[in-house]
Protein backbone atom coordinates (compact mmCIF):
# COMPACT_ATOMS: atom_id res chain seq x y z
CA UNK A 1 0.00 0.00 0.00
CA UNK A 2 1.39 3.50 -1.23
CA UNK A 3 1.72 6.08 1.87
CA UNK A 4 -1.84 7.61 1.14
CA UNK A 5 -1.30 10.06 3.96
CA UNK A 6 -0.30 13.29 1.66
CA UNK A 7 -0.39 15.24 4.94
CA UNK A 8 2.96 13.43 5.57
CA UNK A 9 4.19 14.93 2.08
CA UNK A 10 5.53 18.53 2.90
CA UNK A 11 5.96 19.72 -1.22
CA UNK A 12 7.73 23.65 0.45
CA UNK A 13 10.83 21.88 1.94
CA UNK A 14 14.02 20.81 0.27
CA UNK A 15 13.95 17.05 0.61
CA UNK A 16 17.81 15.45 0.90
CA UNK A 17 17.01 12.85 -1.78
CA UNK A 18 14.15 12.77 -4.42
CA UNK A 19 14.13 9.76 -6.04
CA UNK A 20 12.22 9.22 -9.89
CA UNK A 21 10.62 6.05 -10.50
CA UNK A 22 8.63 3.59 -8.91
CA UNK A 23 10.70 0.13 -10.17
CA UNK A 24 13.14 -1.84 -8.02
CA UNK A 25 15.68 0.79 -8.74
CA UNK A 26 13.44 3.50 -7.19
CA UNK A 27 12.30 1.73 -4.51
CA UNK A 28 15.60 0.03 -3.31
CA UNK A 29 17.46 3.58 -3.71
CA UNK A 30 13.94 5.00 -1.38
CA UNK A 31 14.38 2.26 1.54
CA UNK A 32 18.34 2.48 1.47
CA UNK A 33 17.97 6.11 2.12
CA UNK A 34 15.48 6.29 4.58
CA UNK A 35 17.68 3.78 6.13
CA UNK A 36 20.10 6.39 6.28
CA UNK A 37 17.63 9.08 8.07
CA UNK A 38 17.67 10.49 4.75
CA UNK A 39 14.71 12.47 3.79
CA UNK A 40 13.11 10.75 0.82
CA UNK A 41 10.37 11.51 -1.26
CA UNK A 42 9.60 9.32 -4.43
CA UNK A 43 7.82 10.68 -7.64
CA UNK A 44 6.99 7.74 -10.42
CA UNK A 45 4.52 8.08 -13.37
CA UNK A 46 4.41 3.74 -12.76
CA UNK A 47 4.73 2.50 -9.65
CA UNK A 48 6.08 -1.17 -9.99
CA UNK A 49 7.97 -0.11 -13.37
CA UNK A 50 8.28 -2.95 -16.03
CA UNK A 51 9.03 -5.94 -13.68
CA UNK A 52 5.38 -5.89 -12.45
CA UNK A 53 4.23 -6.96 -16.11
CA UNK A 54 6.17 -9.74 -15.78
CA UNK A 55 3.72 -12.89 -14.79
CA UNK A 56 6.54 -15.14 -13.10
CA UNK A 57 9.95 -13.48 -11.46
CA UNK A 58 12.77 -16.89 -10.98
CA UNK A 59 15.79 -14.75 -10.76
CA UNK A 60 15.47 -12.62 -7.90
CA UNK A 61 17.70 -14.21 -4.90
CA UNK A 62 16.49 -15.47 -2.15
CA UNK A 63 13.01 -15.58 -4.07
CA UNK A 64 12.25 -18.84 -5.98
CA UNK A 65 9.45 -17.98 -7.86
CA UNK A 66 6.91 -14.83 -7.54
CA UNK A 67 4.78 -13.01 -10.12
CA UNK A 68 6.62 -9.18 -11.08
CA UNK A 69 3.43 -7.95 -9.06
CA UNK A 70 3.77 -9.83 -6.55
CA UNK A 71 7.66 -8.74 -5.95
CA UNK A 72 6.54 -5.28 -6.35
CA UNK A 73 3.80 -5.71 -4.20
CA UNK A 74 6.45 -6.71 -1.44
CA UNK A 75 9.00 -3.44 -2.11
CA UNK A 76 5.65 -1.75 -1.59
CA UNK A 77 5.37 -3.43 1.93
CA UNK A 78 8.74 -2.71 2.78
CA UNK A 79 8.52 0.97 1.77
CA UNK A 80 5.34 2.10 3.84
CA UNK A 81 7.13 0.41 6.50
CA UNK A 82 9.53 2.96 6.67
CA UNK A 83 6.70 5.44 5.55
CA UNK A 84 8.58 6.46 2.69
CA UNK A 85 6.05 8.73 0.65
CA UNK A 86 5.09 8.26 -2.70
CA UNK A 87 3.15 10.38 -5.15
CA UNK A 88 2.32 9.44 -8.82
CA UNK A 89 3.49 11.88 -11.02
CA UNK A 90 6.23 12.86 -13.79
CA UNK A 91 8.70 15.34 -13.49
CA UNK A 92 9.34 17.22 -16.72
CA UNK A 93 12.52 19.42 -16.23
CA UNK A 94 15.01 19.65 -13.23
CA UNK A 95 16.54 22.51 -12.64
CA UNK A 96 19.82 23.93 -10.25
CA UNK A 97 19.13 26.75 -8.37
CA UNK A 98 21.91 27.56 -5.49
CA UNK A 99 22.66 24.72 -3.22
CA UNK A 100 19.87 22.59 -4.54
CA UNK A 101 17.73 21.02 -7.38
CA UNK A 102 13.92 22.17 -8.08
CA UNK A 103 12.04 19.67 -10.09
CA UNK A 104 8.67 20.81 -11.97
CA UNK A 105 5.60 18.63 -12.92
CA UNK A 106 2.85 19.66 -14.42
CA UNK A 107 1.16 19.29 -10.78
CA UNK A 108 3.40 20.44 -8.18
CA UNK A 109 7.56 22.31 -7.99
CA UNK A 110 9.49 20.00 -5.71
CA UNK A 111 12.93 20.31 -4.02
CA UNK A 112 16.15 18.13 -3.25
CA UNK A 113 19.54 18.51 -2.46
CA UNK A 114 20.34 15.43 -4.77
CA UNK A 115 18.16 13.31 -7.20
CA UNK A 116 18.16 9.45 -8.18
CA UNK A 117 16.74 8.90 -11.60
CA UNK A 118 15.41 5.80 -11.95
CA UNK A 119 12.80 6.34 -14.81
CA UNK A 120 13.39 3.33 -16.56
CA UNK A 121 12.62 2.47 -19.89
CA UNK A 122 9.09 2.38 -22.40
CA UNK A 123 8.28 -0.37 -24.75
CA UNK A 124 9.85 0.01 -28.71
CA UNK A 125 6.78 0.55 -31.00
CA UNK A 126 7.12 -1.80 -34.34
CA UNK A 127 6.66 1.47 -36.16
CA UNK A 128 4.30 -0.06 -38.75
CA UNK A 129 1.17 0.63 -40.29
CA UNK A 130 -1.76 -0.12 -37.57
CA UNK A 131 -0.04 -0.62 -34.73
CA UNK A 132 -1.27 2.73 -33.21
CA UNK A 133 -5.23 2.49 -34.58
CA UNK A 134 -5.20 -1.21 -33.13
CA UNK A 135 -3.63 -0.08 -29.74
CA UNK A 136 -5.89 -1.66 -27.21
CA UNK A 137 -7.71 -3.13 -29.45
CA UNK A 138 -5.25 -6.33 -30.40
CA UNK A 139 -2.43 -4.44 -29.98
CA UNK A 140 -0.23 -5.03 -26.99
CA UNK A 141 2.76 -4.11 -24.76
CA UNK A 142 1.60 -6.50 -21.96
CA UNK A 143 0.45 -9.81 -21.83
CA UNK A 144 -0.20 -9.97 -17.80
CA UNK A 145 -2.16 -6.72 -18.54
CA UNK A 146 -4.39 -8.10 -21.66
CA UNK A 147 -3.72 -12.03 -21.91
CA UNK A 148 -6.59 -12.67 -20.50
CA UNK A 149 -8.85 -10.95 -23.54
CA UNK A 150 -7.38 -13.37 -25.66
CA UNK A 151 -9.07 -17.03 -24.20
CA UNK A 152 -9.13 -19.50 -26.53
CA UNK A 153 -7.61 -17.34 -29.07
CA UNK A 154 -4.70 -16.85 -31.98
CA UNK A 155 -1.80 -14.58 -30.92
CA UNK A 156 1.37 -13.47 -31.47
CA UNK A 157 4.12 -12.02 -29.76
CA UNK A 158 7.07 -10.06 -31.75
CA UNK A 159 11.03 -10.22 -30.69
CA UNK A 160 13.23 -12.91 -29.48
CA UNK A 161 14.23 -11.93 -26.30
CA UNK A 162 13.93 -13.02 -22.82
CA UNK A 163 11.02 -11.35 -22.44
CA UNK A 164 9.27 -12.52 -25.50
CA UNK A 165 9.63 -15.78 -24.57
CA UNK A 166 8.01 -15.41 -21.45
CA UNK A 167 5.14 -13.68 -22.46
CA UNK A 168 4.90 -16.93 -24.92
CA UNK A 169 5.01 -19.17 -22.36
CA UNK A 170 2.47 -16.61 -20.42
CA UNK A 171 0.38 -16.34 -23.46
CA UNK A 172 0.05 -19.84 -23.98
CA UNK A 173 -1.55 -20.93 -20.49
CA UNK A 174 -4.63 -19.59 -22.21
CA UNK A 175 -5.24 -19.22 -25.95
CA UNK A 176 -5.41 -21.52 -28.18
CA UNK A 177 -1.69 -20.54 -30.09
CA UNK A 178 0.99 -18.51 -29.89
CA UNK A 179 3.30 -17.70 -32.76
CA UNK A 180 6.46 -16.24 -31.75
CA UNK A 181 7.64 -13.96 -34.76
CA UNK A 182 11.25 -13.10 -35.25
CA UNK A 183 13.47 -11.74 -37.38
CA UNK A 184 16.52 -13.30 -35.95
CA UNK A 185 17.42 -17.22 -36.59
CA UNK A 186 17.37 -18.19 -33.02
CA UNK A 187 15.33 -16.80 -30.01
CA UNK A 188 17.79 -15.17 -27.39
CA UNK A 189 16.01 -16.21 -24.40
CA UNK A 190 17.79 -17.75 -21.03
CA UNK A 191 18.42 -21.44 -21.61
CA UNK A 192 15.00 -22.26 -19.19
CA UNK A 193 12.24 -20.44 -21.10
CA UNK A 194 13.96 -21.65 -24.50
CA UNK A 195 13.55 -25.33 -23.26
CA UNK A 196 9.90 -24.15 -21.81
CA UNK A 197 9.15 -22.94 -25.19
CA UNK A 198 10.57 -25.45 -27.32
CA UNK A 199 8.74 -27.83 -25.02
CA UNK A 200 5.68 -26.27 -25.27
CA UNK A 201 3.02 -27.47 -27.93
CA UNK A 202 0.92 -24.17 -28.02
CA UNK A 203 4.42 -22.30 -28.92
CA UNK A 204 5.34 -22.35 -32.55
CA UNK A 205 8.58 -20.04 -33.58
CA UNK A 206 8.11 -18.23 -37.44
CA UNK A 207 12.08 -17.58 -37.57
CA UNK A 208 13.20 -14.50 -40.13
CA UNK A 209 10.38 -13.03 -40.59
CA UNK A 210 9.01 -9.52 -39.91
CA UNK A 211 5.54 -7.55 -39.80
CA UNK A 212 5.04 -4.58 -41.59
CA UNK A 213 1.58 -3.99 -41.05
CA UNK A 214 -1.04 -4.90 -38.75
CA UNK A 215 -4.75 -4.89 -40.08
CA UNK A 216 -8.41 -5.55 -38.90
CA UNK A 217 -11.83 -3.83 -39.12
CA UNK A 218 -12.86 -2.80 -35.39
CA UNK A 219 -9.99 -5.19 -34.17
CA UNK A 220 -6.60 -7.12 -35.26
CA UNK A 221 -7.66 -9.15 -37.51
CA UNK A 222 -4.42 -10.47 -39.31
CA UNK A 223 -0.44 -9.29 -39.73
CA UNK A 224 1.36 -8.74 -43.15
CA UNK A 225 4.91 -10.41 -43.37
CA UNK A 226 7.62 -9.02 -45.14
CA UNK A 227 7.57 -12.09 -47.42
CA UNK A 228 3.88 -10.41 -48.16
CA UNK A 229 1.86 -13.15 -46.38
CA UNK A 230 -0.97 -12.23 -44.64
CA UNK A 231 -1.26 -14.21 -41.39
CA UNK A 232 -4.85 -14.11 -39.74
CA UNK A 233 -4.36 -13.21 -36.27
CA UNK A 234 -6.64 -12.17 -32.96
CA UNK A 235 -3.71 -10.49 -31.17
CA UNK A 236 -0.07 -8.82 -31.32
CA UNK A 237 2.00 -8.42 -28.67
CA UNK A 238 4.92 -6.53 -29.36
CA UNK A 239 8.26 -7.31 -27.62
CA UNK A 240 11.14 -5.98 -29.37
CA UNK A 241 12.90 -3.55 -26.42
CA UNK A 242 12.86 -0.59 -25.29
CA UNK A 243 14.26 2.88 -25.12
CA UNK A 244 14.96 4.32 -22.07
CA UNK A 245 12.96 7.61 -20.33
CA UNK A 246 16.03 9.99 -19.66
CA UNK A 247 14.09 13.10 -21.42
CA UNK A 248 14.11 14.38 -18.06
CA UNK A 249 17.73 13.87 -17.52
CA UNK A 250 18.72 15.41 -20.45
CA UNK A 251 16.77 18.93 -19.33
CA UNK A 252 19.95 19.14 -16.70
CA UNK A 253 22.87 18.54 -18.73
CA UNK A 254 23.30 14.72 -17.81
CA UNK A 255 25.41 12.79 -20.15
CA UNK A 256 23.70 9.95 -22.02
CA UNK A 257 25.39 7.42 -24.45
CA UNK A 258 23.85 6.82 -28.44
CA UNK A 259 20.90 4.78 -27.12
CA UNK A 260 19.86 7.99 -24.55
CA UNK A 261 20.81 5.37 -21.23
CA UNK A 262 22.22 7.66 -18.75
CA UNK A 263 26.25 7.65 -18.19
CA UNK A 264 27.09 6.52 -14.27
CA UNK A 265 30.08 5.41 -12.81
CA UNK A 266 30.52 2.47 -9.98
CA UNK A 267 29.32 4.70 -7.78
CA UNK A 268 26.00 5.27 -9.29
CA UNK A 269 26.86 9.26 -10.70
CA UNK A 270 26.08 10.65 -13.51
CA UNK A 271 28.40 13.68 -15.10
CA UNK A 272 26.39 16.19 -12.86
CA UNK A 273 27.33 16.25 -8.69
CA UNK A 274 23.98 15.52 -6.47
CA UNK A 275 22.27 14.11 -9.35
CA UNK A 276 22.66 9.51 -9.42
CA UNK A 277 21.19 7.13 -11.72
CA UNK A 278 19.66 3.46 -11.51
CA UNK A 279 17.74 0.69 -12.87
CA UNK A 280 17.10 0.08 -16.72
CA UNK A 281 17.70 3.86 -17.25
CA UNK A 282 21.11 3.67 -16.40
CA UNK A 283 24.22 1.98 -19.35
CA UNK A 284 24.81 -1.13 -17.22
CA UNK A 285 24.83 -3.63 -20.00
CA UNK A 286 23.04 -6.39 -18.82
CA UNK A 287 19.11 -4.79 -17.11
CA UNK A 288 17.65 -6.93 -14.25
CA UNK A 289 15.42 -6.03 -11.50
CA UNK A 290 18.43 -7.57 -9.02
CA UNK A 291 20.89 -4.97 -10.96
CA UNK A 292 18.56 -2.11 -10.61
CA UNK A 293 17.83 -2.76 -7.05
CA UNK A 294 21.83 -3.06 -6.58
CA UNK A 295 22.41 0.57 -8.46
CA UNK A 296 19.75 1.97 -7.14
CA UNK A 297 21.29 1.12 -2.96
CA UNK A 298 24.77 2.14 -4.25
CA UNK A 299 23.20 5.93 -5.53
CA UNK A 300 21.78 5.88 -2.08
CA UNK A 301 24.83 6.01 -0.63
CA UNK A 302 26.31 8.01 -2.39
CA UNK A 303 23.95 10.73 -2.37
CA UNK A 304 23.87 10.12 1.75
CA UNK A 305 28.06 11.09 1.57
CA UNK A 306 26.59 13.72 -0.91
CA UNK A 307 24.63 15.75 1.10
CA UNK A 308 26.50 14.76 4.38
CA UNK A 309 29.35 16.44 2.63
CA UNK A 310 26.95 19.85 2.26
CA UNK A 311 26.94 19.78 6.15
CA UNK A 312 23.27 19.78 6.22
CA UNK A 313 21.83 18.73 9.05
CA UNK A 314 19.17 14.93 9.39
CA UNK B 1 -0.54 -15.67 5.10
CA UNK B 2 -2.68 -16.05 1.87
CA UNK B 3 -2.93 -13.43 -0.53
CA UNK B 4 -6.78 -12.83 0.81
CA UNK B 5 -5.36 -13.11 4.10
CA UNK B 6 -2.35 -10.52 2.84
CA UNK B 7 -5.51 -7.96 1.76
CA UNK B 8 -7.19 -8.00 4.62
CA UNK B 9 -3.80 -6.93 7.03
CA UNK B 10 -4.23 -3.76 4.11
CA UNK B 11 -7.49 -2.61 4.33
CA UNK B 12 -7.17 -3.22 7.93
CA UNK B 13 -4.14 -1.41 9.17
CA UNK B 14 -5.05 1.38 5.89
CA UNK B 15 -8.72 1.79 7.28
CA UNK B 16 -8.03 2.74 10.65
CA UNK B 17 -6.04 5.99 9.72
CA UNK B 18 -9.91 6.99 7.94
CA UNK B 19 -10.48 10.37 10.37
CA UNK B 20 -13.47 12.05 8.67
CA UNK B 21 -16.71 10.42 7.84
CA UNK B 22 -17.56 8.67 4.43
CA UNK B 23 -20.82 7.21 3.21
CA UNK B 24 -20.82 5.45 0.11
CA UNK B 25 -23.94 4.00 -1.61
CA UNK B 26 -23.98 0.38 -3.09
CA UNK B 27 -26.91 -0.85 -4.98
CA UNK B 28 -27.83 -4.43 -5.43
CA UNK B 29 -30.52 -6.37 -6.18
CA UNK B 30 -31.68 -7.40 -2.12
CA UNK B 31 -34.87 -8.63 -2.21
CA UNK B 32 -37.45 -9.08 0.84
CA UNK B 33 -39.05 -12.25 1.41
CA UNK B 34 -42.42 -13.11 1.71
CA UNK B 35 -41.39 -14.32 5.36
CA UNK B 36 -39.72 -11.21 5.91
CA UNK B 37 -36.03 -12.68 5.00
CA UNK B 38 -33.72 -10.76 2.36
CA UNK B 39 -31.92 -12.64 -0.35
CA UNK B 40 -29.91 -11.02 -3.29
CA UNK B 41 -30.91 -11.73 -6.79
CA UNK B 42 -27.39 -11.06 -8.18
CA UNK B 43 -24.98 -13.69 -7.85
CA UNK B 44 -22.19 -11.51 -7.29
CA UNK B 45 -23.60 -9.20 -4.63
CA UNK B 46 -23.69 -11.30 -1.69
CA UNK B 47 -19.62 -11.54 -2.11
CA UNK B 48 -18.98 -8.02 -2.92
CA UNK B 49 -21.14 -6.59 -0.32
CA UNK B 50 -18.79 -9.14 2.27
CA UNK B 51 -16.19 -7.35 0.58
CA UNK B 52 -16.77 -4.00 0.98
CA UNK B 53 -18.17 -4.66 4.98
CA UNK B 54 -14.76 -5.58 5.70
CA UNK B 55 -14.00 -1.88 4.47
CA UNK B 56 -16.74 -0.53 6.74
CA UNK B 57 -15.85 -2.54 9.67
CA UNK B 58 -12.60 -1.78 10.08
CA UNK B 59 -12.94 2.44 9.36
CA UNK B 60 -13.37 3.04 13.35
CA UNK B 61 -17.20 3.80 12.14
CA UNK B 62 -15.78 6.32 9.59
CA UNK B 63 -16.92 4.73 6.51
CA UNK B 64 -20.69 3.52 6.13
CA UNK B 65 -21.74 1.50 3.01
CA UNK B 66 -25.42 1.73 2.46
CA UNK B 67 -26.86 -0.75 0.38
CA UNK B 68 -29.58 -0.45 -1.65
CA UNK B 69 -32.29 -2.23 -3.72
CA UNK B 70 -33.09 -1.16 -7.07
CA UNK B 71 -36.17 -2.93 -6.60
CA UNK B 72 -36.92 -0.95 -3.25
CA UNK B 73 -35.71 2.38 -4.57
CA UNK B 74 -36.67 2.66 -8.07
CA UNK B 75 -36.82 6.37 -8.32
CA UNK B 76 -33.61 6.33 -6.77
CA UNK B 77 -31.85 4.22 -9.32
CA UNK B 78 -33.65 5.93 -12.36
CA UNK B 79 -32.34 9.19 -10.76
CA UNK B 80 -28.53 7.87 -11.21
CA UNK B 81 -29.13 5.51 -13.81
CA UNK B 82 -28.36 2.26 -12.66
CA UNK B 83 -28.66 0.14 -15.21
CA UNK B 84 -26.33 -3.17 -13.27
CA UNK B 85 -25.35 -4.46 -9.63
CA UNK B 86 -23.82 -4.22 -8.04
CA UNK B 87 -22.37 -0.69 -8.30
CA UNK B 88 -21.05 1.77 -5.90
CA UNK B 89 -21.78 5.18 -5.93
CA UNK B 90 -19.93 8.34 -4.32
CA UNK B 91 -21.57 10.87 -4.45
CA UNK B 92 -20.98 14.91 -3.10
CA UNK B 93 -23.04 16.87 -0.62
CA UNK B 94 -24.27 18.30 -3.68
CA UNK B 95 -25.76 14.92 -4.57
CA UNK B 96 -23.51 15.12 -7.75
CA UNK B 97 -22.45 11.43 -8.72
CA UNK B 98 -18.45 12.05 -8.74
CA UNK B 99 -17.68 8.36 -8.76
CA UNK B 100 -19.13 4.65 -9.98
CA UNK B 101 -17.55 1.69 -9.85
CA UNK B 102 -18.94 -1.55 -11.84
CA UNK B 103 -15.78 -3.11 -10.50
CA UNK B 104 -15.09 -4.95 -6.90
CA UNK B 105 -12.31 -3.28 -5.14
CA UNK B 106 -9.91 -6.44 -4.57
CA UNK B 107 -6.58 -7.26 -5.24
CA UNK B 108 -4.99 -4.91 -7.05
CA UNK B 109 -7.70 -2.27 -6.49
CA UNK B 110 -7.76 -1.86 -3.14
CA UNK B 111 -5.30 0.54 -2.94
CA UNK B 112 -6.77 3.20 -5.11
CA UNK B 113 -9.90 2.13 -3.25
CA UNK B 114 -9.02 3.34 -0.25
CA UNK B 115 -6.97 6.69 -1.57
CA UNK B 116 -10.15 7.67 -3.21
CA UNK B 117 -12.10 7.10 0.08
CA UNK B 118 -9.83 8.88 2.01
CA UNK B 119 -9.76 12.07 -0.77
CA UNK B 120 -13.60 11.51 -1.11
CA UNK B 121 -13.30 12.54 2.87
CA UNK B 122 -11.44 15.48 2.73
CA UNK B 123 -7.87 14.55 2.88
CA UNK B 124 -5.45 16.72 0.80
CA UNK B 125 -5.37 16.07 -3.13
CA UNK B 126 -2.13 16.44 -4.72
CA UNK B 127 -3.87 17.15 -8.11
CA UNK B 128 -6.36 19.51 -6.78
CA UNK B 129 -4.51 22.70 -7.06
CA UNK B 130 -3.64 22.35 -10.65
CA UNK B 131 -7.25 20.88 -11.90
CA UNK B 132 -9.18 23.44 -9.86
CA UNK B 133 -6.39 26.13 -12.39
CA UNK B 134 -7.97 24.60 -15.43
CA UNK B 135 -11.00 23.79 -14.33
CA UNK B 136 -12.60 26.78 -16.46
CA UNK B 137 -11.17 24.79 -18.95
CA UNK B 138 -12.32 21.27 -18.80
CA UNK B 139 -15.81 20.76 -20.02
CA UNK B 140 -18.55 18.89 -18.04
CA UNK B 141 -16.18 15.29 -18.72
CA UNK B 142 -16.69 11.28 -18.59
CA UNK B 143 -13.71 9.43 -17.40
CA UNK B 144 -14.50 5.61 -18.36
CA UNK B 145 -11.54 3.51 -17.02
CA UNK B 146 -11.57 -0.18 -18.12
CA UNK B 147 -9.52 -2.20 -15.87
CA UNK B 148 -8.93 -5.98 -14.85
CA UNK B 149 -7.73 -7.50 -11.42
CA UNK B 150 -4.54 -8.09 -13.28
CA UNK B 151 -3.69 -5.08 -14.48
CA UNK B 152 -0.72 -3.67 -12.80
CA UNK B 153 -1.55 -0.36 -14.30
CA UNK B 154 -5.22 -0.24 -14.03
CA UNK B 155 -5.14 0.93 -9.81
CA UNK B 156 -2.75 3.97 -10.91
CA UNK B 157 -4.99 5.49 -13.40
CA UNK B 158 -7.71 4.78 -11.06
CA UNK B 159 -6.14 6.62 -8.24
CA UNK B 160 -5.96 9.51 -10.81
CA UNK B 161 -8.65 9.82 -12.32
CA UNK B 162 -10.15 9.84 -8.77
CA UNK B 163 -8.70 12.35 -7.39
CA UNK B 164 -9.38 14.59 -10.94
CA UNK B 165 -13.08 14.24 -9.78
CA UNK B 166 -13.15 14.59 -6.53
CA UNK B 167 -11.19 18.03 -7.14
CA UNK B 168 -13.65 19.18 -9.71
CA UNK B 169 -16.69 20.81 -8.06
CA UNK B 170 -18.91 18.42 -9.91
CA UNK B 171 -16.97 18.94 -13.54
CA UNK B 172 -15.37 15.55 -13.91
CA UNK B 173 -17.09 12.24 -13.59
CA UNK B 174 -15.33 8.63 -13.31
CA UNK B 175 -16.60 5.39 -13.29
CA UNK B 176 -14.72 2.76 -13.25
CA UNK B 177 -15.33 -0.69 -14.91
CA UNK B 178 -14.45 -4.09 -14.81
CA UNK B 179 -14.49 -5.40 -18.07
CA UNK B 180 -14.56 -9.25 -17.25
CA UNK B 181 -17.14 -8.43 -15.31
CA UNK B 182 -18.87 -6.50 -17.65
CA UNK B 183 -17.81 -7.87 -20.86
CA UNK B 184 -20.19 -6.14 -22.97
CA UNK B 185 -19.01 -2.54 -22.11
CA UNK B 186 -15.70 -3.69 -23.55
CA UNK B 187 -17.13 -5.07 -26.54
CA UNK B 188 -18.95 -1.60 -26.92
CA UNK B 189 -15.74 0.16 -26.82
CA UNK B 190 -14.01 -2.63 -28.91
CA UNK B 191 -11.55 -2.79 -25.33
CA UNK B 192 -9.04 -5.37 -25.50
CA UNK B 193 -6.62 -4.18 -23.44
CA UNK B 194 -5.91 -2.24 -20.17
CA UNK B 195 -5.92 0.40 -18.84
CA UNK B 196 -8.70 1.65 -21.23
CA UNK B 197 -9.48 5.17 -20.71
CA UNK B 198 -11.85 7.38 -22.62
CA UNK B 199 -12.58 10.69 -21.83
CA UNK B 200 -16.30 11.72 -23.23
CA UNK B 201 -17.09 8.56 -25.23
CA UNK B 202 -14.25 10.56 -27.69
CA UNK B 203 -10.91 10.28 -26.91
CA UNK B 204 -8.95 6.99 -25.77
CA UNK B 205 -5.98 6.59 -24.07
CA UNK B 206 -4.45 2.89 -24.00
CA UNK B 207 -2.13 1.98 -21.85
CA UNK B 208 -0.23 3.18 -18.81
CA UNK B 209 -0.99 7.17 -18.85
CA UNK B 210 0.24 9.77 -16.40
CA UNK B 211 -1.76 12.31 -14.89
CA UNK B 212 -0.42 14.78 -16.84
CA UNK B 213 -1.51 13.01 -20.11
CA UNK B 214 -5.00 12.54 -18.76
CA UNK B 215 -5.68 16.12 -18.13
CA UNK B 216 -4.48 17.21 -21.63
CA UNK B 217 -7.12 15.19 -22.86
CA UNK B 218 -9.55 16.74 -20.48
CA UNK B 219 -8.69 19.89 -21.15
CA UNK B 220 -7.87 19.21 -25.24
CA UNK B 221 -4.61 21.73 -25.21
CA UNK B 222 -1.54 22.30 -22.98
CA UNK B 223 -1.99 22.31 -19.20
CA UNK B 224 -1.61 25.91 -17.04
CA UNK B 225 0.84 25.58 -14.19
CA UNK B 226 1.21 28.05 -11.68
CA UNK B 227 3.01 26.78 -8.48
Amino acid sequence: MFNIDMESIDLEKIYDLIVLGGGPAAIGCAIYAARFAMDVLVVGKTFGGLIATTHIVENYPAITSISGQGLMDMFKDHMDSLNIPYISDAIRSIDKVDDHFELHSFFQKFKAYSICISTGTERRKLGVPGEEEFAGRGVSYCATCDGPFFKDKIVCVIGGSDSAAKEALFLAQNTKKVYIIYRGEEIRAEPINKKRVYENDKIEIIYKTKIVEIKGDNTVKSVIFDNGKEFDIDGVFIEIGSTPNSDVAKSIGVETNVKGEIKINRKSETNIPGIFAAGDVADAPFKQAITGVSEGVIAAYSAFDYVKEMNIEY
Amino acid sequence: MSQDDRYKEIIKREMAKLKKPVKLKVFTSQRVQPDGTKIRACMDCGQFMVLLRVYEENSNGMLTIEELSIDDNPEFAKRYDITRVPTILFIDNNGREIIRYLAAPKGGEIQPFIQTIFTFAGMPNYYETTIRQNLDRIPPSTIKIMMTETCPYCPQVIAISNSFAIASEGKIRTVVIDIMANPDIGQYYDAAGVPYTIINDQKTLVGMVGPNEILKALIGGNIRVQY
